[in-house]
């Protein structure tokens, strides 16, 4: 068995399969809930979600297996500088106080169910209509595929199976229970094994950083460890250099751009059941990347001052390989870590079905309804979306196992990264459609489009990688002076 | 062109929170400490305190404006003031 393998016994498994098992049983308590056969109850829960629901099913899209995985490896290997990603947590929720109470408002008073109903009703334009949600297919499509990934790899650092049996058993298996309980309830579904995720995924980051510290060292001996070490370990207790400074920035602005335009985090705003609702469930997120993001930043460097060495794709397997130390130690750590392994299931599953309701939503109604069948009806989009929920997985699953066999493999970090250099480009759309009368839809189009190409065309682009800001941030300032220009103009 | 004219003026748009937020942000972000030498506070990295404590004003921040300066619903504050 590998380092990076956790042996669970009989009971730990019976714990992980209750809780599968109880997704399957809240799925089926969702769909008793439904009240109508119509796309407003499957994709939003109707007259939508009170306080505790909301805001855990935002904690759990908005921390997913990249954070508990991908960030840890990268604190790593970064060291302390990787508390970038406190900071571009929190700046997603500054984002949303751009758009969020316009958003919520129009949602509630024209019956919004995607974010393409804003842009129809603030620009009644097919174009816009057809890019932007061609934009947030593709950019959940990446992320739900990494979220599948990351399921397999789950299981392979918890069975002894043939690595790639486990990562197959464990895409199909994870995937599978995601269709049958979203199937079943559709959104509320989806909230309501939120908050069961997102309440162990909340108890999972409190018994890792008990954990850790327990087993291992404080900060200040790990700190001290870092600095005694090799020259690579005394670099990850250094502030970053100019161009650490300038990525940082570039993070805090693209995720405050371009995370809070998260389709699936918009039909939450959508989902709240009041202005109050929303008002609190955003307050409390604005802390939360202290009791998640932080802690796994902590892990990631005490793991490098414990066990250092570790190539790239070792890093990313960090937490696994701490965890079996931990494991090993005491009955109380064993339990601590299957505790913390269903966190990680939890955090891997409910921000896979987010993206998956979502992008169900986006292809039925922004894609068929609007460009094939206006005429559809209700019964008939609710049934194609479920029907279009399975050809995703299937499609994603399949391609999360080709992805599995290559040689050189893509890091959960480096496909977090590409969404939303695409993302940030719809914030001329929505921000200033929202606050902006004069804002025309040509202008907003052409800008997209030319946001979206001046993004592609420096991926890779040397100096653009020596500056440090990211290439979506380049496309949206081209973007923002199209718009601003053209509606002048016109 | 369309159905509704964007709301003006946001309280969220305010110059003054946009400078609290370049303040914050440009403490936040560790660009200004020095590499050469590492401050350490409490055994811990100096910039890394500094950080996080300035991470913290930000959602402290962030959370007043959420909770306290929300742009009321104008049609409902057109109905209250009839």
């Amino acid at each position: 068995m590998s380092e990076s393998q956790l042996p669970f016994g009989l009971g730990g498994f019976a714990v992980i399969a209750l809780y599968l098992v109880g997704l399957l049983v809240i799925g089926w308590f969702g769909r008793r809930a439904q009240t109508e056969n119509s796309m407003r109850d499957f994709y939003l829960g109707g007259s939508g979600i009170g306080f505790i629901a909301l805001l855990l099913t935002l904690y759990a899209t908005q921390y997913s297996g990249n954070t508990m995985l991908g960030f840890s490896g990268r604190a790593y290997r970064s060291g302390f500088t990787f508390l970038v990603s406190v900071h571009f947590m929190i700046s997603i929720i500054v984002g949303y106080l751009l758009f969020a109470p316009q958003l919520h408002r129009l949602s509630k008073k024209y019956g919004f169910i995607t974010p393409t109903d804003f842009l129809q009703h603030r620009y009644r334009s097919n174009a816009i209509n057809l890019l932007g949600p061609i934009i947030m297919i593709a950019a959940l499509g990446n992320y739900l595929l990494a979220q599948l990934i990351a399921m397999g790899r789950a299981l392979q650092g918890l069975t002894t199976l043939p690595p790639e049996t486990a990562f197959l058993a464990g895409v199909v298996l994870l995937a599978s229970i995601i269709l049958v309980y979203e199937t079943l309830g559709g959104f509320r579904a989806v909230a309501w094994t939120d908050v069961l995720q997102g309440s162990i995924l909340m108890l999972g980051f409190g018994a890792l950083i008990y954990l850790i510290m327990n087993r291992f060292s404080s900060i200040s001996e790990t700190t001290l460890l870092l600095m005694n070490g090799s020259d690579s370990d005394y670099t990850k207790v250094l502030p970053p250099d100019a161009h650490g400074s300038r990525r940082w920035f570039s993070y805090v602005i693209l995720f405050g751009l371009g995370a809070s335009l998260y389709p699936q985090a918009i039909q939450r705003i959508f989902a709240a059941r009041s202005q109050k609702v929303l008002q609190r469930s955003l307050a409390v997120m604005a802390f939360l990347p202290f009791t998640t993001a932080l802690i796994v930043v902590l892990v990631g460097v005490i793991g490098a001052a414990h066990i250092p060495d570790l190539n790239a794709t070792e890093a990313d397997q960090i937490l696994t390989i701490l965890c079996r130390e931990v494991q090993a130690g005491s009955t109380f750590g064993y339990w601590l870590v299957v505790i913390l392994f269903a966190a990680i299931l939890g955090a891997l599953m409910s921000t896979a079905d987010s993206c998956l309701l979502t992008l169900s939503s986006m292809i039925t109604k922004d894609i068929y309804q609007r460009f094939f069948n206006p005429s559809a009806s209700e019964a008939l989009l609710t049934r194609l979306g479920k029907t279009c929920s399975w050809l995703i997985v299937l499609l994603l699953s399949g391609l999360a196992v080709y992805l599995n066999q290559l040689e050189s493999k893509p890091t959960l970090v480096r496909l977090l990264d590409m969404k939303f250099d695409m993302l940030v480009q719809l914030v001329p759309a929505f921000l200033l459609g929202i606050h902006w009368k004069s804002v025309k839809p040509k202008p907003v189009l052409w800008g997209m489009i030319t946001g979206l190409l001046v993004t592609f065309s420096l991926y890779g682009n040397p100096t653009v990688a020596q500056i440090g800001v990211h290439s979506g941030l380049y496309g949206l300032a081209v973007n923002l002076g199209i718009v601003w220009l053209g509606s002048r103009s016109s | 062109m369309n159905a509704e004219p964007p709301e003006q003026g946001s309280p969220f748009l305010r110059v003054y929170v946009w400078l609290v937020y370049a303040c914050l942000f440009g403490i936040s972000i560790p660009w200004y400490w020095p590499k050469a030498e590492i401050t350490l506070w409490a055994g811990v990295p100096a910039w890394v305190i500094v950080t996080l404590l300035s991470s913290l004003a930000i959602s402290c921040f962030t959370a007043w404006l959420l909770l306290y300066r929300w742009p009321e619903d104008p049609i409902a504050e057109g109905k209250r003031d009839e």
